[in-house]
């Protein structure tokens, strides 16, 4: 049983590590909801590809809607001043066309839930590694390249990397756990302060993940939403108690 | 002094490596409480049965849990519904569980689809025809005729794996197949009288009986399985109410009712939610009672 867990562990701290990054800087831009707009638009295109094609070339179908909709958003981040009211509308466009598209295909939901969103328990160890090894080699570009261009390659960087990366994601543990781990850390580490945010949202990431598939065993509730629940539950409870004054 | 107390706690030593490997029962996992429960007919408690999924929720979507995987890697035998009602939640849990004596095709694997007669077998599968069932329609086992044949895999199956108590298998089949004959004289008297009655279901899950027992099916309140009812849907469906008179309305109990209540209401057909599965509501709890709760609610 130890490695399913070790594997599901190990999936959601390679998660953490991209993700906190893209959490910081998606808390600090304000667009919480790209995470979920692109990740609609991947799943679009998945739909797509189900109901037209029959399923095939999900993957590159779906990284497509998935960029355009990054590109979209990095095009508005410039053009518009309302620009979390377009990410939003984005999303609502997003699931209301893949529900109109699956009301046509017989247990076509379920069978798109199933393309969508895999169960982090049934993630394969390969492809965790091989995950891990896509978005080190993403990580070190972000690293190398994000501090020293500016402008629209900036923000044209910033989108295609985390289309990429959400689309990918969240084929390997749905949507959820990926606006979880995406958005909890960061905020925390944002909330709890310091100078080294990244760092302290990939320790605190890490340990909320620990805590929640050790309970998730313990008490065999499913693993992606004791996941979700955790990291959701900690950041919650983070903003609402209040921070000691640092004064004196 | 010293050799008087090392034997006897050599002794024990081995008894109590050795009791666990003697007490040992066969393990059995099934995907659906129904099949566990005709297995706990066959086997009483000469095996450990578990079933994966509970009897109240959508046998098509089951959210896994760690337990599913640990279930399927201590089994000896798993058994399942097949047709593909399970395929959108057990071949990942088997991937992970990577069980090789219970993977299908194996000796611990029974499908108890391979032992019926689907109805509504696809010539071609199409999603635009609205089948994604391609071995037909999985949910046979709601007719009480094909229970016994079941049981009778059941029995088979249990008697390869663990040989050494096939005797008692086939003895406790025979009574269970006996009690049964007896009980399903009843269930047949009663459902007879339906003989006839025009019914819709929210989803095809009741034809198997439904065709056993002479009723007639008028439709569906999904337009197609697994899409909730649209509006146009719903208005062809109303034509139906109008020109014939419909019975009842056969509602699951895991899918929204708020379109068979609607109907309900508006044309004054008595919606029936019927039990699909051992544990779907409380009366349910075995294999018999599940049927007995079956035909009072379809014909009180």
């Amino acid at each position: 049983m130890s490695d399913i867990l070790i594997t599901a562990f190990a999936l959601s701290v390679v998660l953490v590590g991209i993700h906190a990054f893209f959490g910081t800087e998606i808390i600090r831009r304000g667009i919480i909801f790209t995470d979920l707009a692109i990740g609609q638009m991947a799943a679009l295109g998945a739909a797509a590809s189900l109901f037209f094609i029959d399923g095939q070339f999900v993957y590159p179908i779906s990284l497509g809607f998935a960029l355009a909709g990054g590109l979209l958003i990095a095009w508005a981040s410039r053009h518009t001043d309302n620009l979390e009211a377009f990410i939003g509308l984005m999303y609502a466009f997003g699931i209301s066309a893949v529900y109109i598209i699956l009301s046509k295909s017989a247990h076509g939901m379920e069978e798109f839930q199933r393309l969508m969103a895999s169960d982090i328990l049934f993630t394969p160890q390969e492809e965790v590694v091989k995950t891990a090894i896509i978005y080190a080699v993403l990580g070190v570009v972000l690293f190398a390249l994000y501090r020293r261009i500016d402008g629209f390659w900036k923000d044209a960087l910033f989108f295609v990397s985390f289309a990429v990366t959400v689309t990918s994601s969240v084929k390997l543990a749905g949507v959820l756990i990926v606006f979880a781990l995406l958005v909890a850390p960061a905020l925390i580490a944002i909330r709890v302060g310091g100078g080294r945010p990244l760092v302290v949202a990939w320790i605190v990431g890490t340990l909320v993940n620990l805590v929640a598939i050790a309970l998730a065993h313990r008490f065999d509730f499913p693993t992606g939403y004791t996941i979700v629940f955790c990291n959701a539950l900690l950041a919650l409870l983070v903003t609402i108690i209040p921070r000691r004054a640092k004064r004196g | 002094m010293k050799r008087t107390v090392l034997i006897p706690l050599a002794v024990a030593m081995i008894a109590s490596v050795a009791a666990p490997l003697r007490a040992e029962r066969l393990k059995v996992v099934t995907t659906y409480p129904y099949i566990a429960s005709i297995v706990e007919q066959i086997a009483k408690d000469t095996v450990r049965v578990d079933a994966l999924a509970r009897g109240d929720y959508d046998p098509h979507t089951i959210v896994p849990k760690p337990s599913f995987i640990a279930k399927l890697r201590k089994a000896h035998l798993l058994i399942i519904n097949g047709a593909q009602l399970e395929i959108g939640w057990l071949p990942p849990l088997l991937k992970q569980a990577n069980n090789a004596s219970v993977n299908p095709g194996t000796r611990g694997f029974l499908d108890l689809s391979g032992h019926v007669t689907l109805i509504d077998v696809p010539k071609s599968v199409s999603r635009a025809q609205g089948d994604v069932h391609p071995d037909g329609n999985p949910h046979y086992y709601i007719d009480p005729h094909v229970i016994p044949r079941l049981a009778r895999a059941i029995c088979t199956k249990l008697s390869e794996v663990d040989s050494r108590n096939a005797a008692m298998y086939k003895k406790n089949y025979d009574e269970f197949a006996a009690r049964w004959k007896a009980k399903r004289a009843s269930w047949d008297a009663k459902l007879r009288r339906l003989k006839g009655a025009k019914v819709i279901q929210y989803h095809k899950n009741m034809d198997y009986l439904l065709i056993r027992y002479g009723l007639v099916r008028m439709g569906t309140v999904e337009p197609l399985p697994g899409i909730p009812p649209t509006s146009k849907h719903i208005a062809e469906l109303e034509k139906i109410f109008e020109s014939n008179t419909i019975r009842f309305i056969l509602q699951d109990v895991y899918n929204a009712d708020d379109s068979s209540r609607h109907l309900s209401k508006k044309f004054g057909v008595k919606m029936v939610k019927v039990p699909h599965d051992v544990g779907a509501v409380r009366e349910a709890e075995g294999i018999f009672s599940l049927f007995d709760e079956m035909v009072r609610r379809l014909t009180q």
